[in-house]
C-alpha cells in the first residue's frame, strides 16, 4: 500500500500536508509524534475514515483498525459483541453490493469458502437468526484463530478489565484478516504485562505478512517494538528510519518551532516571600497511569514556571488539582477551552462578570466594551454569544477575565494552542506583562517553544510526576529524555 | 431573538387550541371552542375562576423556571407544593404571615432533600424529586387520616386553617404575592450576580466551574429558591382558596409548572401570561365538562401538546 502526497485540511488548520508514504508486508511501523501532530488523521485516510483533500492511496489493501476508544457494547457479552461486528460479513456474499463505499473505507468482506466467521446455521441465518449456542461457538472459534488469549466468552463485557477490552478489539480487527492493521495508542490502558502480550502477537502478524502501525507517544514502546519508525510533526514526517536512540527520537518528537521568540524580558525572580503552590502527595486525581504526586512545586511571585511534557502525563489533572485547592486571587485558564473556557449561551459582558461580585448590566457591557478594545477582540458587541467567537477571540475573552482579577497566582493550560502566530504573541505578551506586575504563574504546555520563551524554571511532567527544577538551559538539554521518561 | 422566542411561544398556545377546537369538531362538538373561550375569559365570574387557577401555575412555573435555568431538573414541584401547604396549616395558627413563611420554608426544605442526595451520592434530581412526591402525597393523605383530621372525624379532610389571606370577594391576595414573585424571580436572575452565576451553571456546569462559580452552593441554591415557590403556592392555595388540607390537595399543579415553564421559555416574566394561559385552559376545561359533558382533561391534552411543540421548536442540539 502506498500513500502520495496526502494532505488534509480542516478550516485553515492543515492537519496532515504532503505526506507520501509506502508500507511493505510484514513492517511493524512505530508512527509518533506529539498530539496533532497529524498520526491519527493520516492514519484514518489509510484506513479510508476520512477523504484526503488531495493525493493519491495506492494498491489499496484491506486495513484493520483499533480505535483508541474502545467500541464494544458493555451490556453484551464477548461473544455477542464479536456475533455483532460479524454481522455485516455474515450477511450473503451480494447483499452489499447496492452500497458501494470508497475502496478499503471498509475491509471487504472475506470470500467466500474461507474460514470467515458464520453465526448461524444457514436455514436460520436467511432469517436474519442465529442460536446462543453458535454464537458462543463461533465467538470461541474467532479467539482461537486469532491467537489472541481470552477465556469465558460468555462474560459481559462491562465486568471485563481494560486490558481484555482492548484484547477483544484486537481479536474483532485480526478476524478481519486484514493486511494493514492500524493500532491506535493501544498501550495506552494496557499494564506492562499485558503491552508485552500485545507486542507478541504484532510480532506474530508482522512475521506473517501483515504490516502493523503501532500509533504511540511512548518512545521506550516504540524502540522495542518497531522495525521501522515513522516521525510526525505538524503534519509531515519529519523522520523516517529504522533505528535511533531515544533521545534522538524525543528531540525529533519536539522539535522548536521557529516563529515565536525567546524573551527578550526575562522575568526576576523574587527570592523573598516565596508563594507556594502545593499540593499534596497524592492529593491529587488519577491519570490514566499513576497517580499524580506533586509536591514542591513552588513559584516566588513574578516568576514564570512551566511545565512541559507529552500530553497524557497529568497535565490536566495536575491543573483540576490546582482549580480545588488554591485559595485567593487566583486565575485559570483551561485547557479544553470549547468545553471549560466560557459559556457559549451567554454574552461576552456575561461571562467577563462570572468572576466580579456585582452585575449590573449595562456597567458590565461598557466594561466589557473596554476590554474587547484592549485585549483587541474581535466582536461586534458586548452582548454578542461568547460561542459565536472564533477560538483566538474567545481565548482572549478567557484572558481578559481572568487577568481582570487581578490574580496573584495564574495558572495557564496550554494558552496558546490553536492560536494563530499573531493571537499566541499577544497571549505570551499578557502573561509577561502579568508576570512583571507580580503574579506568580504556572504555565502548563505541550509546545517546548512556549516554555523555552516563557518559562524562567522549567518542569517535566511524566506519568504524573515533577522532574526536578531546572533552569532552562538545564532543560534543554534534558528535557526530551525527561520527557520520553529515559532521563 | 426575543421577537423570535415569543413568536414560537405564541404558536405553540394557539396551536393547541386550534387542535383542540378541531378535534372538538372531529368529534361533534363544535361548541368547544367558544365554551373554552367564554367559560375562562367571557365573565366576570369565569375571568375569576381563571385568575384564582392560574395563581398556583405562575407560582410552580417559576419553580420549574429557575430550577431548570440553573440546570437542577426538579420535577417535585407536586411534592413541593404539598409540603408547602401542610407548613402553612400548622403555621397558621401564629398567623397568616407565618403561615406564608412557613409554606416558604416547607417546600424549600422538601426540595432540599434532593439536593442534599444529589451532593451526598450523586442521586439524580430527576428521580429524587419525583419520588419524594409521592412521599409527600401520603405524608398529607396520613396527616388527614390521622393527626390533622378535622374534629368531627367525618372525611379525610383537616379543620379549616386558622388564617386566610385577605380576599375582595373571591379574589385573595396570593395573586399579587404570585406577580410579585416573579418580578422577584426575574430580578434574581437577571439583575443579580448570583443570578447569573446561576444561569452559568445552568448553560455549562463545567465552564462556571473554571470561572470561579461554586456551582454546588449554586445547585443548592436553585433547588431551595424552586422549591420555595411551589411551596408557596401550596401555602397560598389553602389560605386562600381551599382553607382545608385533603387528600388529593395537588390537583397536578406541580406537574402543570412544566408545562407553563416551558411555554414561558423559562423566563419569570413569560411565567406570568403563560400561567394565565393555563388557568384559562383549565378553568375553561371545567365549564366544558359542566355544560358539555366533555371531559376536563382536554386541559390536561392542551398541556401535553404546547409542551410537545415547545419541545420540537426549541430543541435543536442533538446529544
Amino acid at each position: 500500500m502506498r500513500l502520495s502526497h496526502i494532505t488534509k485540511r480542516f478550516g485553515a488548520n492543515v492537519a496532515v500536508d504532503d505526506v507520501s508514504l509506502d508500507f511493505a508486508p510484514g513492517e511493524i511501523v512505530g508512527l509518533v509524534g506529539e498530539n496533532g501532530a497529524g498520526k491519527t488523521t493520516l492514519m484514518s485516510i489509510a484506513a479510508g475514515e476520512l477523504v484526503a483533500d488531495d493525493g493519491t492511496i495506492e494498491d489499496r489493501v484491506a486495513v484493520g483498525v483499533v480505535h483508541q476508544h474502545f467500541l464494544l457494547v458493555s451490556e453484551f457479552t464477548i461473544a455477542e459483541n464479536l456475533a455483532l461486528s460479524f454481522r455485516a460479513a455474515d450477511a450473503p456474499v451480494g447483499a452489499e453490493d447496492g452500497e458501494e463505499s470508497p475502496a478499503g473505507s471498509r475491509p471487504p468482506a472475506v470470500s467466500a469458502g474461507d474460514s470467515s466467521p458464520r453465526f448461524a446455521p444457514p436455514g436460520l441465518r436467511r432469517l436474519g437468526m442465529t442460536s446462543p449456542a453458535t454464537v458462543r461457538r463461533n465467538a470461541e472459534e474467532i479467539i482461537r484463530e486469532s491467537g489472541i488469549e481470552l477465556r469465558d466468552v460468555n462474560r459481559r463485557v462491562a465486568d471485563l478489565s481494560v486490558g481484555e477490552k482492548a484484547k477483544l478489539e484486537l481479536i474483532k480487527a485480526i478476524a478481519r484478516h486484514p493486511r494493514v492493521l492500524i493500532l491506535d495508542e493501544p498501550t495506552s490502558v494496557l499494564a506492562p504485562t499485558e503491552a508485552r502480550e500485545l507486542f507478541d502477537v504484532m510480532r506474530r502478524l508482522a512475521a506473517a505478512g501483515t504490516t502493523v502501525i503501532f500509533i504511540s507517544h511512548k518512545i521506550p514502546e516504540v524502540l522495542e517494538v518497531a522495525t521501522r519508525i515513522v516521525v510526525m510533526r505538524r503534519g509531515r514526517i519529519v523522520v523516517d528510519g529504522g533505528t535511533m536512540s531515544a533521545t534522538e527520537l524525543a528531540e525529533a518528537m519536539v522539535q522548536r518551532r521557529s516563529d515565536v521568540r525567546r524573551s527578550d524580558s526575562p522575568v526576576r525572580p523574587l527570592v523573598n516571600t516565596p508563594r507556594h503552590l502545593n499540593s499534596g502527595p497524592g492529593s491529587a486525581g488519577r491519570t490514566g497511569e499513576s497517580d499524580l504526586r506533586i509536591a514542591g512545586l513552588s513559584i516566588h511571585p513574578g516568576e514564570i514556571v512551566a511545565i512541559i511534557g507529552v500530553a497524557g502525563n497529568g497535565q490536566s489533572e495536575l491543573a483540576v488539582s490546582l482549580r480545588e485547592s488554591l485559595r485567593g486571587r487566583v486565575a485559570h485558564i483551561p485547557e479544553d477551552r470549547a468545553r471549560d473556557g466560557l459559556v457559549a449561551e451567554m454574552t461576552i459582558a456575561e461571562n467577563i462578570a462570572l468572576a466580579e461580585r456585582r452585575w449590573r448590566p449595562r456597567a458590565a457591557a461598557e466594561r466589557a466594551a473596554a476590554l474587547i478594545e484592549r485585549f483587541n477582540i474581535r466582536a461586534q458587541s458586548p452582548l454578542q454569544r461568547a460561542g459565536s467567537l472564533s477560538g483566538g477571540n474567545q481565548q482572549k475573552v478567557i484572558l481578559a477575565r481572568e487577568l481582570e482579577r487581578h490574580p496573584e497566582i495564574i495558572v495557564a493550560a496550554e494558552p496558546t494552542r490553536g492560536l494563530d502566530i499573531e493571537a499566541t504573541r499577544f497571549v505570551h505578551d499578557e502573561l509577561r506583562a502579568a508576570a512583571a506586575r507580580g503574579a506568580a504563574i504556572l504555565l502548563i504546555t505541550s509546545d517546548l517553544d512556549e516554555a523555552f520563551a516563557l518559562g524562567g524554571a522549567i518542569h517535566v511532567i511524566y506519568r504524573g510526576m515533577l522532574s526536578p527544577r531546572l533552569t532552562p538551559d538545564e532543560a534543554a538539554v534534558r528535557a526530551p529524555q525527561l520527557m520520553a521518561g529515559v532521563g | 431573538m426575543r421577537a423570535r422566542r415569543l413568536l414560537i411561544a405564541v404558536a405553540a398556545a394557539f396551536s393547541a387550541v386550534a387542535l383542540l377546537a378541531l378535534s372538538g369538531l372531529a368529534f361533534g362538538h363544535g361548541e368547544l371552542l367558544s365554551i373554552l373561550i367564554s367559560g375562562s375569559v367571557g365573565s366576570t365570574f369565569a375571568l375569576e375562576g381563571t385568575l384564582l387557577k392560574s395563581v398556583p401555575l405562575l407560582l410552580t412555573g417559576l419553580s420549574v423556571a429557575i430550577a431548570f435555568r440553573a440546570g437542577v431538573w426538579n420535577i417535585g414541584g407536586e411534592g413541593q407544593f404539598l409540603a408547602g401547604a401542610l407548613g402553612a396549616f400548622l403555621g397558621a395558627r401564629y398567623g397568616m404571615i407565618a403561615a406564608l413563611a412557613a409554606s416558604l420554608i416547607a417546600g424549600a426544605l422538601w426540595a432540599s432533600i434532593a439536593s442534599a442526595l444529589r451532593l451526598w451520592r450523586n442521586a439524580p434530581e430527576v428521580l429524587t424529586t419525583i419520588l419524594l412526591n409521592f412521599i409527600a402525597i401520603h405524608l398529607l393523605g396520613y396527616a388527614v387520616n390521622g393527626p390533622l383530621q378535622e374534629a368531627s372525624g367525618k372525611y379525610p379532610q383537616s379543620d379549616l386553617a386558622s388564617a386566610s389571606l385577605p380576599a375582595i370577594g373571591e379574589l385573595h391576595a396570593g395573586i399579587a404575592l404570585a406577580i410579585v414573585a416573579a418580578i422577584a424571580a426575574w430580578f434574581l436572575l437577571y439583575r443579580t450576580a448570583e443570578g447569573l452565576r446561576l444561569r452559568a451553571s445552568g448553560f455549562n456546569r463545567s465552564a462556571a466551574k473554571w470561572a470561579g462559580v461554586n456551582v454546588d452552593a449554586q445547585l443548592v441554591r436553585a433547588m431551595a429558591i424552586s422549591g420555595s415557590m411551589a411551596g408557596l403556592a401550596g401555602g397560598i392555595e389553602l389560605l386562600g382558596v381551599t382553607h382545608r388540607l385533603f387528600e388529593r390537595f395537588a390537583a397536578g399543579y406541580g406537574y402543570a409548572g412544566i408545562a407553563v415553564a416551558l411555554l414561558a421559555q423559562l423566563h419569570p416574566l413569560g411565567t406570568i401570561a403563560s400561567a394565565f394561559f393555563f388557568g384559562a385552559l383549565t378553568t375553561g376545561a371545567g365549564e366544558l365538562q359542566r355544560t358539555a359533558g366533555i371531559s376536563s382533561t382536554v386541559a390536561t391534552f392542551g398541556q401535553a401538546i404546547v409542551i410537545l411543540i415547545m419541545i420540537a421548536l426549541t430543541r435543536r442540539k442533538t446529544a
